[in-house]
Formats: structure tokens, C-alpha cells, sequence
């Protein structure tokens, strides 16, 4: 069957309505050719600051176009180089040192085509990350200032992630609250999820390419990746929470993961339909609860994890700070008992002791 | 030190790493030669990750170590659940373990193909002339027509297989979700069976043909290697054994224990021991195989940048006090000794505390019975050394694929048994957790105090093998490996390649080139397509040096920095 031809125009349309796995199956062949047919060569500079480098990693497990063909098949009209070989990435880049370092310079004064900066990993106070003698902060800021497009990777790059837990010890931040301190007005596309998902990463560089800007929410999160709820809207076992059946011991039993602390209610991102691994599974269908690391305000406001919702405090007193009124609708469905603990301002955890 | 030759970032590695190296010169009878005198190693980036799991509940601590580490983050929350388990005084049960084993077991098939392809790989290929492991730089013509990147290709898609069974048992991977202190959350059902079966299969085969075969392949042009850099330097070098040589003393802490005995794996935390039970044994190499005991391991700091007292068990340990105005500190590192004494910790501490000096696996599948004989390996240099590192890798990633079979058909006969020991959390408690990360032994330490973590320590392996000099003087494994090291001078990757095989025998009519060139002169235009012409050069006073067998030597122990630096405060 002949599917709908990709365009710029009906990009993300399409990627929300068929999830990013399906879009990614269907039409990995025409975004192969549309970003081999790009008119400008589009340079990546893929810099890591305060990360684990798991988004790195998450990256390589990205499946159709896979890391591969984006090394080696999907080359820039004729000059035969890959187009996303990014000028810089320490992790997997051939280059080290001076070489290496040098090839940075060249993607923020080369005169042809356009640029793109990826970051991963939270930027922080200034001494506590140095590259080639030169702090991480700087990096950030001259690459930004000549960058075309800019896309923060994974929790610490977008809103601070653990780095930025509390104390926060070295004032760890996401990338776009440490563009407008400095200045920089640029518009950052966070893509968070801890790490990223390669996928999210794969389609997001390819919309950018084909011109196709994605729309975004309140925090810059692409709303084709991240606009619909967890719990409410995608969760396959939503019935088990409307009948009232949980699982109440993990790894006992069938049943919602509301009891062991999933934080679907409050979390907006499309894991149960795209998943992980090339769609091999993802949290919550492996038992576990959501930890909600596609947020802003995690991991605090969503730890103790395997604490329900309604005993997070921070969470109920700001529900417009987590979105919208699905939240209170939700949080409504839980019981009166759950809120009426919240409410009164239990801390939820201090009387978890057997 | 302005005339030290600088390698900063270190690439292909897991965090951010500063190298630099004082070089000498040493005269033969065919000239003068620089190597590195004295190495230091300095990590560049600091989160403060113990610090942020202070006051939280304790159970949150296995998701939050995770995150020391992208690239090691399985190990790091096995190692913290096992710590949490014996703060709580609860055991898993056997079917926790077996799911744990089969989590693990395929991460660290994926871990050891990555370092072994994306990480090592490259410079590997280059010097063994091995067109299979040299990255694709002639893109998807040059795999398919000249096998050039093959390999590297196959890696890149095949360590995904490996990930997709971490997803199965785990919810994703990066940063798995499943397991609770007693147990897992996630079940065994018919269905995520037959999904690691499936993959396994081609996983198993992948590393029986391609990986056991590609390493065959470089301990062939080893020998090469050794004669040609011999005459050239007029010194003894036999190849890649003699490279990168460490202490001689090897520490392993054990892996994948047994599930019907994990009394035993348990009772390394009380009393010396060797976990003789699990699929690698814990131990202290030091010629001859040694109990490991906890209660040896010091933390040392004279020339760390820290006021705190030297020579503590992490049990003992405090919050590290910076302390930059230390006259005679060079790291921030600190330096893990084990009974005083330098230890290397990785795949070859395992391989050596396992099976000592010579090695046998059977390379056969237990499910369809395809029997393709034995990986057989004596140990080339018994201090340790780049090929005897990398022989380490592929022979666990074997053995494990092996392995692997066995954990998911006993699994079979625990379905539907009770999987997780509950309990919710403890008042009070402390603990150990003991494991290996692929880069080497890992020590998680956990205090529980009103049912909040009051203290939390974690000694991780690229400690122990970056560390600095310890009170005694003794140089830490990498700083000792990297000395005698040959920077050659001025000669690029190509020139040293041309060196080493300057015959004119690569066909490349394949790709339309009618002319056999030398392996040198194919690499150049190749590299320089990629603006990567120089690559690995370091310019200080005038001169190039080329830092490819240094990063070699430093890749062998698969540096991952950001655990390293976990602990280390601003400069």
C-alpha cells in the first residue's frame, strides 16, 4: 500500500498521529532521501558537559534510520560524507586532543551550510567541568551563539536532572535557563527522558534538516513526543486502574503500578507507545513504576519513588507547574483516602517503616 | 610542565579525561627516540552525586547511582541494590538472581563489544592492518566491497540485540527499572523467555564467529607489529604484551552468583572468600590466586587534593575535604590500594582470579549444539598488558554468551514462583555491595538512619586504575602502564602504518582503484576525506607527537570518568 509522501509540512502531524516508532517504520526510507536530498550540509557538534553520557549511548541503540546508516549510508548529495557524522562527539569520535578540539573550531567558523548543537549533560557553576583546559560554560556559549538549530539531549541537558537533585552542589542547570542567563535568546528543543530516547533524537535532527520545526510546550518539549499523558491517555493498563486492581508488592500479582510509586499521572511523554530498545518494551510493562524523568522538577518532586503520587507533596500543591487539568482529574480518580493524607501534609515515606 | 605532551579530551571513553605525559629520550643504535617518563591523570568534571543521595529514601539510591554512569549504569545499580539488600537484611530470591544474572549477563555483552569495536577498536585495526575493525570510512561501499569497517558495522548493530534483552527483564537501557532490594518487578513469562532466547541466538553466534575470529586476527598481526617496532626502536618489543604493562597484582570481587548458593556470594561481605561458586570468582592476584578480604582495602590521599586521613576503609570514610593548597597533590582522584599494595582491576582481574594464566571456553551453543571447538589463551605478559586486556574481553563476552542459555533455561522452572522478598524499608542499617563493573571491581557502601541514607560511598574501578601515587610512593596502574610508552615523533598514523607493513598489497580494484597500495598510503586519503589526517597528533614545541599507542594503552583499561570523578570536588 502507498503510504502518505513525507513533507515538511505534514512531519509532525504525522509522527503524532502514528507514534514514533510507526512513523519511524514507515517512512525511514523517505527521510533517509530527504535529508541525503538537504541543500545545505547540516554539521553536528555534539558537546557533553555534566552527563553520564547515557543519552550517548541511548543514541546508539536508536533503530531505523540506526546510528549506522546515519554514519554511512545517509551522505550529503554528492560529496559522499555522512551528513549527521558529527564534527565533534568525544564519545565515539575517531579524533582526541588538539584534532579533536580543532574540529570544533572548524564547525563554529566554517562559512558552509548550517549548524547544529546538540548538549548533553547539565551545565554547571563555573570549575567543575573543563574541556582542553577551557570550561564546559564557554564551549556551551560560543557554540550556541553560531548554532542554527539547538537541541538539549536527556534530562541534565534539558532541566538540571540528578546533577541538579538537591543540594545541588555544583548549581547544575538545564541548557535554556543558562542560555537566558547569559543572554543567548535562542530557542532550545528539549528533548528529556533519562536518558533520551535515540529515536526522539533521530526524528527531531531529521525534522530540523528537512526544515519541519517542531511545535513546542511551556518547557520546549516537542508536543509530538511529549504532549499526551502517561497514565491518562497511553497507558495499556489504565483498566486495571479504573477497576481498582494494583499491584501492591513489586513484582507480585497483576494490576496498576499506581500503589508502587508510578508517576504516570504526572507525567506527560509517549513511552508506552513509542517504548525503548527498538520498541522492545519499556518501565511499566517490565513491572516497574514510572519515575517520571521526563518532568521538570525531577527527580525531587517525583522521589521517594516508590511512593505514590498523592504523598509528594510538592507535587499536589502546584499541580499547574506538572500541566494541565488531567492532572486534577486524576488525582480525583486516586481516592479520598490518598488525598485527604496529602492534603493535611503528610509526608509521604516518614511512616513507611514496617 | 608546559613541555609535557597534552591529551585533552581523551576520546572514546566515558567522561571527561586530561592526559598529560613528560617524555624523555632514549638513544639505540638507529636513534633517538621519545617515550613517556612520568604520566599523569586528571579528571575534569565533578557532579557530587553522593552528596545529592544524602537524606533520600534508601531504596531510590539504585536509580540515582545509575546515573554516575552512562555507559556502566547496570553494574552501578546492581552493585547499590546488593548494598541496599544488606543494609535491609534481606536476600533475593532464586529467581531474582537468575533474571539479575540474565539482565547482566547481556549487558555485559553489549559493554565488552562496545569497547572492544567503537572504543579500542579503531586504533587496534589500524596497527593490526585488520580492515574488519578500522572504522567505515569509505561508508557502506567500503564495507561491502573491501570488509572495510565490517566488522565496526556489525558491532554497532549487533550490541543493540544485547540492549533489547536488558529492555525485556529491565524496561529500557540505558538506566533499567526493575529491581527492588529482595527482588525484581518484573516476572518471568513464556513470552520475554522465548524474545532472549531468540536474541541470544544471534547474539551467541555473532561473538563465537565474528569477535572470537577478529581477535585471532589481531594476535596474528601482533607478532608483525612486535618485529617491525623492535628493528625500527632496536629494543626488546614483542607487541601488544608489551604494551601497557601494569603491577601483576589483579583484584576481582566476582560476578553472576549462583542462585541456589548465593549464601556463598554473600559471605565475602563477613569473611575472606572467593565466590568460588559464581561464574567469576572474587579474588587477589598477586602471582598466585589470594581470598579476597574487605577489610584490606584502603583509600590513600597523600597526593590527592583532600585534607581527610589517608588510608581508610570506605566504611570509615568521611565526606572528602578539598584541599587545593596540598603542596605535593596532583589528583583528584584518590588512590585505592588493596593490603597496600597497587592492584589493576577489569576483565583481565577477573579472567586471571577465574582461571588463572591459561584459559579454555568451549566455543559451543548448549541450545542448537553447533560446536566450533575451544577459545584457548595463555596469558602473553603476567603483569598484565593491552592484547592480554582485550583477549580478556572477548573471552568473557564468550563466556557469558554461553552462560547465558544455561540462566534462561533454569529459569524456565521457576515460573510463576514468588519473586521478591518484600520489605519496605529499615530504621537502621549499613551495608556492602561487591560486583564488577566491566571496567573492574565496584564497592558500594550504604548507612541507613532513620529510614534515610545517612552516608553513601562508592570506590569505583577507573579509581583504582587512574588513581595517583598512594603515602608509599607507588604510582597508580595506568600511570605505571603508560611509562616507556613510544610517542613517535613527527610520523603520522599513515607513516607509522607504512612502517610497520610497507608492502603494496591492498587491492582496492573493488572500489574502482587499479593499483595495489601500501596500507599507509590507502589510510591517508581516507582519513584526511574526514579532516581526521592528523589524527592523534599532539603538537608541543614544534614537534608532533603521535599519542596512538599511549590512548591505546589508556583504552585498555576502559576508562569511565565520570564514575572516577563522582566523589572529587571543584578544582
Amino acid at each position: 500500500m502507498e503510504s502518505l509522501r513525507l513533507t515538511r509540512r505534514n512531519f509532525m502531524k504525522l509522527v503524532s498521529a502514528m507514534g514514533a516508532s510507526a512513523f519511524l517504520t514507515t517512512y525511514k526510507a523517505d527521510i533517509v532521501k530527504a535529508i541525503t536530498e538537504a541543500r545545505d550540509y547540516w554539521h553536528i557538534a555534539w558537546l557533553n558537559g555534566g552527563a553520564c553520557t547515557g543519552c550517548t549511548i541511548s543514541f546508539a541503540q536508536a533503530s531505523n534510520p540506526d546510528l549506522l546508516q546515519v554514519l554511512t549510508e545517509i551522505t550529503v548529495g554528492n560529496s559522499g560524507l555522512p551528513i549527521v557524522l558529527p564534527d565533534y562527539m568525544e564519545t565515539i569520535h575517531i579524533a582526541s586532543g588538539t584534532l579533536a578540539e580543532g574540529l570544533k573550531e572548524k564547525w563554529k567558523h566554517g562559512n558552509k551550510g548550517k549548524r547544529i548543537l546538540v548538549v548533553e549533560g547539565a551545565v554547571q557553576d563555573p570549575g567543575y567541568c573543563i574541556i582542553a583546559g577551557k570550561d564546559f560554560r564557554d564551549h556551551v556559549v560560543e557554540a550556541a551563539e553560531v548554532a542554527d538549530a539547538i537541541v538539549a539531549v536527556g534530562q541534565c541537558a534539558t532541566f538540571g536532572g540528578i546533577p541538579a537533585a538537591k543540594p545541588n552542589p555544583t548549581n547544575a542547570k538545564g541548557l535554556s535557563e543558562f542560555l537566558k542567563e547569559v543572554g543567548i535568546n535562542k530557542t532550545v528543543i528539549n528533548l528529556p527522558l533519562c536518558p533520551v530516547n535515540g529515536e526522539h533524537v533521530v526524528i527531531t535532527l531529521a525534522a530540523v534538516i528537512m526544515g519541519a520545526i517542531p511545535e513546542l510546550d511551556e518547557y520546549g518539549r516537542p508536543k509530538m513526543f511529549f504532549g499526551t499523558n502517561m497514565h491518562y491517555e497511553l497507558c495499556p493498563y489504565r483498566p486495571y486502574y479504573d477497576k481498582g486492581q494494583f499491584i501492591e508488592v513489586p513484582g507480585e500479582g497483576e494490576g496498576c503500578k499506581y500503589k508502587i510509586g508510578c508517576k504516570g499521572p504526572i507525567t506527560w511523554t509517549d513511552c508506552p507507545s513509542r517504548k525503548w530498545n527498538g520498541n522492545t518494551s519499556y518501565c511499566v510493562e517490565a513491572g516497574a513504576p514510572c519515575i517520571g524523568c521526563s518532568e521538570p522538577g525531577w527527580p525531587d518532586e517525583f522521589s521517594p519513588f516508590y511512593n505514590e503520587v498523592p504523598s509528594l507533596v510538592s507535587a499536589v500543591v502546584d499541580p499547574t507547574k506538572l500541566g494541565t487539568g488531567i492532572f486534577a482529574a486524576t488525582i480525583t480518580g486516586i481516592g479520598v483516602h490518598a488525598a485527604r493524607r496529602t492534603l493535611k501534609g503528610g509526608k509521604g515515606g516518614e511512616e513507611d517503616e514496617q | 610542565m608546559s613541555s609535557n605532551i597534552v591529551i585533552d579530551p581523551v576520546t572514546r571513553i566515558e567522561g571527561h579525561l586530561r592526559v598529560e605525559m613528560k617524555p624523555t629520550e632514549v638513544q639505540t643504535a638507529t636513534g633517538s627516540w621519545t617515550i613517556v617518563d612520568k604520566a599523569y591523570c586528571i579528571g575534569t568534571m565533578f557532579r557530587g552525586i553522593e552528596t545529592i543521595l544524602r537524606g533520600r529514601d534508601p531504596r531510590d539510591a539504585w536509580f540515582i547511582t545509575q546515573r554516575i554512569c552512562g555507559v556502566c549504569p547496570a553494574p552501578h545499580g546492581e552493585t547499590s541494590i546488593q548494598a541496599i539488600e544488606a543494609a535491609f537484611d534481606v536476600k533475593p530470591t532464586p529467581v531474582t538472581v537468575l533474571i539479575r544474572n540474565i539482565l547482566h549477563g547481556a549487558y555485559y555483552i553489549y559493554d565488552h563489544i562496545i569497547h572492544t569495536y567503537l572504543l579500542i577498536g579503531p586504533e587496534l585495526g589500524i596497527l593490526a592492518k585488520y580492515l574488519p575493525m578500522v572504522p567505515p570510512a569509505l561508508g557502506k561501499e567500503g564495507i561491502e566491497k573491501l570488509n572495510l569497517g565490517s566488522s565496526y558495522a556489525q558491532a554497532l548493530e549487533i550490541q543493540r540485540k544485547a540492549n533489547e534483552i536488558v529492555a525485556l527483564w529491565g524496561g529500557k537501557f540505558p538506566h533499567h527499572q526493575t529491581e527492588y532490594p529482595g527482588g525484581m518487578t518484573v516476572r518471568p513469562t513464556a513470552d520475554r523467555i522465548a524474545s532472549t532466547l531468540a536474541r541470544m541466538t544471534e547474539l551467541w553466534s555473532w561473538v563465537a564467529k565474528v569477535m572470537v575470529r577478529d581477535f585471532r586476527s589481531l594476535l596474528t598481526a601482533n607478532e608483525r607489529i612486535g618485529e617491525a617496532v623492535s628493528t625500527l626502536l632496536d629494543i626488546e618489543f614483542r607487541g601488544l604484551q608489551d604494551l601497557g604493562t601494569s603491577t601483576g597484582n589483579f583484584l576481582s570481587y566476582g560476578l553472576f552468583p549462583d542462585h541456589e548458593n548465593y549464601g556463598d556470594w554473600l559471605s565475602l561481605l563477613d569473611s575472606p572468600g572467593k565466590r568460588e561458586s559464581a561464574l567469576i570468582h572474587a579474588g587477589a592476584w598477586d602471582g598466585s590466586a589470594k581470598s579476597f578480604d574487605l577489610e584490606k582495602i584502603a583509600e590513600f590521599v597523600k597526593y590527592s587534593w583532600y585534607k581527610n586521613e589517608s588510608g581508610l576503609n570506605p566504611k570509615h570514610e568521611t565526606t572528602p575535604i578539598p584541599d587545593k593548597t596540598k603542596v605535593e597533590a596532583y589528583s583528584w582522584l584518590k588512590a585505592p590500594r588493596y593490603d597496600n599494595k597497587v592492584y589493576e582491576v577489569g576483565p583481565l582481574a577477573r579472567m586471571i582470579n577465574t582461571f588463572g594464566m591459561k584459559w579454555k571456553i568451549p566455543i559451543r551453543n548448549p541450545v542448537t549444539e553447533e560446536d566450533l571447538g575451544y577459545f584457548e589463551y595463555g596469558v602473553l605478559n603476567p603483569k598484565g598488558s593491552v592484547i592480554d586486556r582485550v583477549a580478556a574481553r572477548v573471552a568473557l563476552t564468550l563466556l557469558i554468551a554461553n552462560k547465558m542459555f544455561e540462566w534462561i533455561s533454569e529459569l524456565k522452572g521457576y515460573m510463576g514462583e514468588k519473586v521478591t522478598n518484600y520489605r519496605k524499608n529499615v530504621k537502621e542499617g549499613e551495608g556492602f555491595g561487591l560486583w564488577e563493573a566491566p571496567r573492574g571491581a565496584l564497592l558500594h557502601y550504604i548507612k541507613i538512619k532513620n529510614y534515610k541514607i545517612e552516608n553513601y560511598q562508592a570506590v569505583v574501578p577507573s579509581t583504582w586504575n587512574f588513581g595517583p601515587r598512594d603515602d608509599f610512593g607507588q604510582p597508580g596502574p595506568v600511570e605505571t602502564a603508560l611509562e616507556g610508552t613510544w610517542l613517535p615523533r613527527d610520523v603520522s598514523v599513515p607513516e607509522v602504518c607504512n612502517i610497520i607493513y610497507p608492502e603494496k598489497d591492498i587491492d582496492l580494484s573493488p572500489i574502482g582503484v587499479n593499483e595495489k597500495m601500501s596500507w599507509g598510503d590507502v589510510l591517508k586519503p581516507a582519513l584526511e576525506q574526514l579532516n581526521l589526517g592528523r589524527v592523534n597528533m599532539e603538537p608541543v614545541n614544534g614537534s608532533e607527537y603521535n599519542t596512538s599507542l599511549a590512548l591505546t594503552v589508556i583504552r585498555s583499561f576502559d576508562p569511565c570518568i565520570a564514575c572516577a570523578v563522582h566523589v572529587l570536588r571543584k578544582r
